[in-house]
């Protein structure tokens, strides 16, 4: 008999603890739960926060502040910042996850670029207030905005810049830097002849985001249009951008493991001198200078990036932003803390403690001109040449399009097929999705 | 009446769990499938009874995932099982040290599939993998080999690396499987004039087929459910992607959870159709 009155009772607290757990609480405990055990503030209960309240945000590790900055906002607004780092891969696929299902996966979310027309479609944003002043402070605002709705602030600025290795031009006797993407290409085929870099083009084509974006840029920069009107592709400049890549594989100028390695590595190639001409993220202005990821410090410069005729006019911009998310109880103190987390003065900050570049340019320019950011070259003049390539903004089907794209250009680089064919498979996809919209 | 409820009462909790965790996501998932609901488009959710299926079956994509779905299935299967048994039989001799070497086998069970599918692409990158520089330093190659860079290197690639993972766990079921055999059954076919041939063919394959059945659905279900490792050695690539690669590049890149439900559910019915095929054709009653 006590046998069986055991069993029921520890049958019964299985499934009262089941549903216990189960249970959705409420929202300052799930935001409580939620919150990362190492990253700063999470230790603080939302219910022991000051006045303001509390919120949540989820973002990579290179976008947490760090806890002084924190602290430095609740005294400020009496805002408690529970923090719930993640890796940038995680974040999207959480934010579907929950938004799906009509919740918020934090307050403040990290909001990459080409999330944009996706989140916008979908309404899981809510549109940001930002002044005038800010909007001409800050080119990249742009690619967050849908139809003249904010949609997230860039706290990261990342946009197209070349590069190339001095030194090596000089052993090949090469004088001048290259204006056009035909000198780029000439000055490849005299380096490899003359043995000074065997695969001197960084170029990624392995099956992934990076290689879509080059080429958008490639064309965007070359020609100076990516998209028609209707957000089909135009094909004379994208084919001709595809032509270009067929050439420099064709020729090997570049190096064949960047047809399946990582985009990030094709464009480190650079810093070991194994890679001449590189046109990638900013980033790599403050990477060329560092002693643990460069080799060749002193011989990479940033430059404007070439274009047809002589440089190019305009560049594009793969910036990071913060927005607030729709199911956010918590909106105005979410917006509160984006206006505080991009301000000048924080952005000056986070490029200190996080190295983020900044996204005013104001800020940008005075950093390059007090030498904060060394051997910034071309930085400050590119940043001046950012517009958009979408014409109606990041469109919705933008995951879908970018796979079509990466894909057949990996397969071009692969030697299934030619730009031609590639061009052919991407545009009858962006062209479905088009008319699926 | 009490004794009629208490084992009901016991299953309670059970029941409960699989009903959450389990059958209400199948339900779920069925009942996404049979809807327009793309999540970019959230004015626009309906019914459309089985619409996704057909654009899923007569879609290209669909039939070229499914194929290397097929193509890695049947060679992780294959070698698993072949694999698996002859190092099952190396670890049945009794010598000093096989527990040692019990434990290095299983080895690579444990470890997590993305964990694997890295450790193996350092091995077969194209620029810095340690193959390459192994078969450059021997002079076997001049070249690097782009072992990523075609269609079915890749897979095959992918089918060795799930059948590294795999084999430990047939190994140990057949194992098993022989250690279960009486001697008896041995001694008696050795006096009956067997040799060692005939009695492997007569007396431990038949006796070992439910083992074997183990084994091979196990081996069918992580073939069938490999993503992380494809992932690991070629990203979201058309070359390499099976139909679970298929099914969350649907659902969770392209935000079409009608669409990629129904090709979830498709992989369950395949999935499905092999498991009963493998429980009726070997999981036979044996009898010593």
């Amino acid at each position: 008999m006590k046998k069986k009155i055991l069993s029921m009772f520890l049958g019964i607290s299985m499934v009262v603890s089941m549903a216990a757990g189960c249970s959705g609480g409420n929202a300052s405990e799930d935001k409580a739960t939620d919150a990362s055990t190492d990253a700063p503030n999470t230790e603080t209960a939302p219910e022991e926060s000051g006045e303001g309240g509390s919120i949540t945000l989820m973002a990579p590790d290179w976008a947490i502040p760090t806890e002084e900055q924190l602290a430095e906002f609740k005294d400020e607004t009496g805002i408690e910042v529970v923090v719930n780092e993640v890796g940038w891969d995680d974040i999207r696929d959480k934010m579907v996850t929950a938004a799906a299902g009509g919740q918020a996966v934090a307050d403040v979310v990290e909001v990459d670029w080409s999330w944009v027309g996706e989140f916008y479609a979908a309404d899981w944003l809510e549109p940001l207030d930002v002044s005038d002043e800010v909007k001409a402070d800050m080119p990249t605002l742009e690619t967050f905005t849908k139809d003249g709705k904010v949609l997230a602030v860039p706290y990261a600025n990342d946009y197209r810049l070349s590069y190339y290795n001095t030194k090596q031009y000089e052993d090949a006797g090469i004088k001048d830097e290259p204006q056009t993407w035909e000198e780029v290409y000439e000055n490849c085929k005299t380096l490899k002849q003359k043995g000074v870099c065997d695969y001197p083009f960084a170029l990624p084509l392995n099956a992934e985001e990076k290689t879509s974006t080059y080429l958008m840029w490639l064309a965007y920069t070359m020609n100076g249009v990516v998209f028609n009107d209707d957000g089909t592709l135009s094909k004379d400049s994208v084919l001709a951008a595809l032509q270009y890549e067929e050439k420099l594989i064709k020729d090997e100028l570049v190096d064949p493991a960047d047809k399946t390695s990582s985009g990030m590595d094709a464009y480190k190639r650079i810093l070991s001198g194994s890679a001449n001409f590189l046109t990638g993220p900013t980033s790599f202005v403050s990477k060329s200078t560092n002693e643990e990821e460069c080799s060749v410090i002193g011989q990479i410069q940033p430059i404007l990036v070439p274009g047809k005729d002589a440089k190019a006019t305009v560049t594009m911009a793969l910036p990071e932003g913060l927005g607030v998310t729709k199911f956010s109880e918590n909106k105005d103190a979410a917006k509160k803390f984006i206006e505080w987390y991009t301000s000048a003065d924080m952005q000056e900050k986070l490029n200190a403690s996080n190295t983020a570049i900044p996204t005013l340019n104001s800020v940008l320019k005075k950093l390059i001109d007090n030498g904060t950011i060394q051997n910034a070259g071309a930085m400050m003049e590119e940043a001046e040449l950012i517009v958009s390539p979408f014409p109606g903004g990041v469109p919705s089907y933008y995951a879908e399009m970018s796979n079509a794209m990466y894909n057949a250009i990996n397969k071009m680089a692969l030697g299934e097929m030619n730009a031609e064919e590639a061009y052919a498979e991407m545009e009858k996809k962006v062209a479905e999705l088009v008319k699926a919209e | 009446m009490k004794k009629k409820i208490l084992p009901y009462l016991l299953l309670a909790p059970m029941i409960l769990i699989m009903g959450v965790l389990v059958f209400y996501p199948i339900i779920a998932t069925f009942s996404y499938s049979l809807k327009k609901w793309k999540l970019t488009a959230p004015n626009d959710i309906r019914f459309i009874g089985v619409k996704n299926y057909a654009a899923v079956l007569t879609s290209e994509s669909f039939w070229y995932s499914f194929r290397n779905t097929v193509f890695i299935l049947a060679v992780v299967v294959i070698l698993t099982t072949v694999l698996g048994f002859l190092i099952s039989v190396f670890l049945n001799v009794n010598v000093k040290g096989s527990g040692i070497l019990l434990a290095i086998a299983i080895l690579p069970w444990a470890l997590p599939p993305y964990v694997n599918g890295i450790l193996w692409k350092f091995v077969f990158s194209s620029g810095y993998g340690f193959m390459n520089k192994v078969l450059l330093g021997l002079g076997v190659i001049n070249q690097p080999v782009e072992w990523l860079g075609s269609r079915w290197s890749l897979l095959l690639l992918v089918a060795l690396v799930v059948t590294w993972r795999s084999i430990p766990f047939m190994a140990l079921v057949c194992l098993a499987g022989r250690q279960s055999i009486p001697d008896g059954i041995y001694e008696a076919a050795r006096i009956d004039g067997g040799n060692t041939r005939t009695i492997f063919r007569t007396v431990t394959l038949p006796l070992m087929l439910p083992f074997f059945g183990i084994g091979i659905t196990s081996a069918s279900v992580t073939a069938i459910n490999v993503f992380d490792e494809i992932i690991a050695l070629s990203g979201y690539s058309d070359l390499g992607k099976n139909i679970l690669v298929e099914s969350y590049l649907t659902t969770f890149s392209f935000l079409d959870f009608g669409k990629g439900s129904a090709v979830t559910y498709l992989v369950m019915f395949f999935a499905g159709i092999l498991g009963v095929w493998y429980l009726k054709s070997l999981n036979r009653e044996v009898e010593y």
